[in-house]
């Protein structure tokens, strides 16, 4: 796939760098002259323009019209919807995906019709709340912007699902367990698999039944 | 008397707003307290401290109900976002917005956004100048 990120901060340039690993062709842009200069001297396969992404001509320059997706990634909002804005109206990019810097500007992104804005902040946000919160809960994966997360739970003595088999176990809708971590063992659960006190379970849930699911399997939160 | 809201209280912004509010029902907007304060004891009208950017600034300033909407701010593109969100979502009929940049103010153009562009106007006048 041939990717545009505008803007070569922290973020754009870890996913330029990453989605060059996989073997993507990448072009990042940005307006420091001074960032450019040291990143055309280190990057050897990414196409590196200096410029103010938020100007047709710059993306022309980017040859924009022939990327899969625009990834706009600078600490402006106004500036990564104007990116995505023009990446779909002027050239026909079919995917564009953009950093939301401040969560109360989300409704812009979307009035501007721009495909994915992911909103780091509160991603953030969350990640440290769970963190903060549950030592015996870990978040191992969050999928789709987070709307699906994997969890690992360590099942206390007090549990109200140890030493019951699964088939006796009511969890909340929307939510699995995907297998039970004992020991040395993995084991993928059936019916008539028990929890013991000690085990690891690895469960998928959406997330707003995320804590119903820890409350479910650890009794509290 | 129109009720009128204005985003961004620079040089342009403040002027406009002092003007107008002799005669309309103004609303001015500006991030900074210290831009609002310059308005002084003249203006007659109300002052919102708030973001652009966030759409709750024009909640509280009921956008819905408004008969135009200006935006002053010195940023293109904050001027060109809000101006095309505030259309869509609010159906404001009359949407001003100052673009200083001119192919922008090509790529922007849509029914019933105004776009002014500063350079433009400056150099019809001076074409005026010697015309006349």
């Amino acid at each position: 796939m041939y990717i545009v990120i505008a803007g070569a901060g922290r973020l754009g340039l870890i996913l330029g760098k990453k989605l060059k690993e996989d073997k993507h062709q990448v072009c990042l842009i940005d307006k420091s002259e001074t960032l450019c200069n040291k990143l055309a001297g280190e990057l050897q396969d990414i196409l590196v323009i200096k410029g103010d992404a938020t100007y047709p001509e710059i993306l022309r320059e980017a040859k924009i019209e022939k990327a899969d997706v625009c990834v706009s990634a600078t600490s402006n909002d106004e500036d990564n919807t104007i990116v995505c804005y023009l990446a779909k109206e002027l050239f026909g990019v079919k995917r564009t995906v953009a950093r939301v810097n401040d969560p109360k500007h989300i409704p812009l992104y979307k009035y501007m019709e721009v495909d994915n804005p992911v909103d780091s902040t509160s991603i953030i946000a969350r990640v440290v709340e769970e963190e903060a919160s549950f030592t015996d809960v870990m978040s191992l994966l969050s999928i789709k912007k987070g709307r699906l997360s994997i969890v690992r739970v360590d099942i206390p003595q007090t549990s109200p699902v140890a030493n019951k088999a699964l088939k006796d176990i009511s969890l909340p809708h929307n939510s699995v367990l995907v297998s039970i971590l004992r020991g040395p063992d993995i084991i993928i659960p059936y019916g008539s698999t028990v929890i013991l006190p000690g085990d690891e379970v690895i469960a998928a849930a959406l997330i707003d039944v995320e804590k119903e699911l820890i409350k479910a399997l650890i009794g509290k939160i | 008397m129109r009720y009128i809201i204005i985003i961004g209280c620079g040089k342009t912004g403040k002027n406009l707003a002092l003007e107008l509010s002799r005669e309309e029902n103004v609303v001015v907007v500006d991030k900074s307290l210290k831009s609002l304060d310059s308005l002084g004891d003249d203006f007659n009208g109300k002052k919102i401290w708030a973001d652009a950017l966030d759409i709750n600034t024009f909640e509280k300033a009921e956008a819905k109900g408004a008969d135009a909407v200006y935006l002053l701010t010195g940023n293109d593109n904050i001027n060109l976002v809000v101006g095309k969100v505030v259309k869509r979502k609010y159906g404001v009929k009359k949407v001003i917005l100052q673009v200083n940049d001119a192919m922008k103010k090509k790529i922007f153009k849509e029914e019933g956004l105004t776009i002014v562009n500063r350079t433009y106007l400056i150099a019809e006048v001076l074409k005026k100048c010697i015309l006349s």
